[in-house]
């Protein structure tokens, strides 16, 4: 999932503050699951800002709104009548998401609440962690499923480097050391012999490095 | 003996000064917990509770809302360590409530208006001793400025 957290409380008052009819457009996929965007996130934060402006003396109308997904045109239909109501969106969707809104509805300002953090797994309650940088090329059969791009601070392909220490990494003492983790299981599975052999540089034209990308399914092309 | 688990609030007794205002202090408990809270208006402050089937319910938005309509001090009772018939309960609201602390700060309304109590079961002097506590904080907090 894309994992994301809330912007700080007062970042997001400054950025509506212009505005006095806003809506706060949850999302209800990636961003609900963790904790950053959903319809309870929606809610508390639409109560602090009125509580915060209240404060401070000032007034600003707050519609709250969550749709099943932001970066899809058929679910962000449902908030056209919500969007025309108000000034602005405050939108707790991803940065894709954000864009959705910006695109569909050319005239509505679309402000970001939610800093997009990564491509992550929720590992256990309340702790997600990053697993997948969207290169473009997958590779993870010959690292047996653990992924040194995302997962190695230095994205070494062949092999760890002389900073893993007692299968930690020595950029982050909190963080395992993927070339560690990445032996131990080729080890467990008999497929150390895979690790011989070399592997090339990585071609990161297939990544963010080669511009903005696009996938199209021609079957699905209408 | 009742727990505070989150408090910051002053401990210094400060008697009420009525003519400015009526304090309003809203008390999320557990039944568990307790189940009666009648008797604890007074003159000098006015007490409204919500009864929850568990402390787990204690959700982040409910307590905000007591503040927008009003609260000048919200107050959750929740079951001792291990007491919750829920297992966790009591555990998720310790932590949901030292959470909507920090965002009072941030917002501006003070994160001691906002605190957390372990009560053994049935032991009312303990709510009403947090309570007498509770109204002698707010005297030295004041009003709730967003209402």
């Amino acid at each position: 999932m894309i994992v994301g957290e809330q912007k700080p409380l007062a970042e997001i008052k400054e950025k509506v503050a212009p505005y006095s009819k806003l809506l706060i457009l949850g999302c209800g996929t990636c961003v609900k699951t963790c904790f950053a965007g959903g319809e309870d996130e929606v809610a508390i934060l639409a109560s602090a800002l009125r509580l915060a402006f209240k404060k401070d003396g000032g007034r600003i109308k707050i519609e709250e709104l969550t749709i099943e997904r932001q970066c899809e045109d058929e679910f962000i239909k449902e908030a056209a009548l919500a969007i025309a109501r108000n000034d602005a969106v405050l939108s707790l969707a991803c940065g894709a998401g954000v864009q959705m809104v910006a695109s569909r509805f050319a005239k509505a300002p679309v402000l970001p609440g939610v800093n997009t953090t990564f491509i992550g797994i929720l590992e256990k309650q309340g702790l997600f962690t990053e697993k997948c940088l969207g290169c473009g090329n997958c590779i993870l059969d010959v690292f047996e499923g653990i992924c040194p791009i995302s997962r190695c601070s230095k994205k070494l392909l062949n092999g760890p480097c002389g900073g893993s220490r007692n299968g930690k990494c020595e950029v982050n003492s909190d963080t395992d050391c993927a070339w560690q983790l990445i032996i131990d299981r080729s080890k467990a599975l008999g497929q150390m012999d895979k690790l011989i052999t070399y592997v090339p540089p990585k071609d990161w034209r297939t990544s963010q490095a080669g511009g903005p990308r696009k996938l199209v399914r021609e079957d699905h092309v209408i | 003996m009742a727990r505070n688990l989150a408090t910051t609030s002053s401990t210094i007794a400060v008697s009420v000064n009525t003519e400015q205002y009526k304090p309003q202090i809203t008390v999320f408990h557990c039944f568990n917990a307790f189940n009666n809270i009648t008797g604890s208006n007074s003159s000098d402050y006015n007490v409204h509770s919500i009864k929850m089937p568990c402390s787990s319910m204690t959700r982040e938005v409910f307590l905000l809302r007591a503040f927008e309509a009003g609260a000048d001090a919200v107050i959750v009772m929740v079951c001792p360590d291990g007491s919750c018939h829920y297992i966790e309960g009591n555990i998720r609201a310790i932590k949901r409530v030292a959470r909507m602390k920090k965002l009072l700060d941030e917002i501006g309304l003070d994160g001691r208006r906002l605190n957390i109590f372990q009560i053994p079961h049935g032991d009312q002097s303990a709510v009403e001793r947090i309570i007498n506590q509770t109204v002698s904080d707010l005297a030295v907090l004041g009003p709730n400025p967003a209402t």
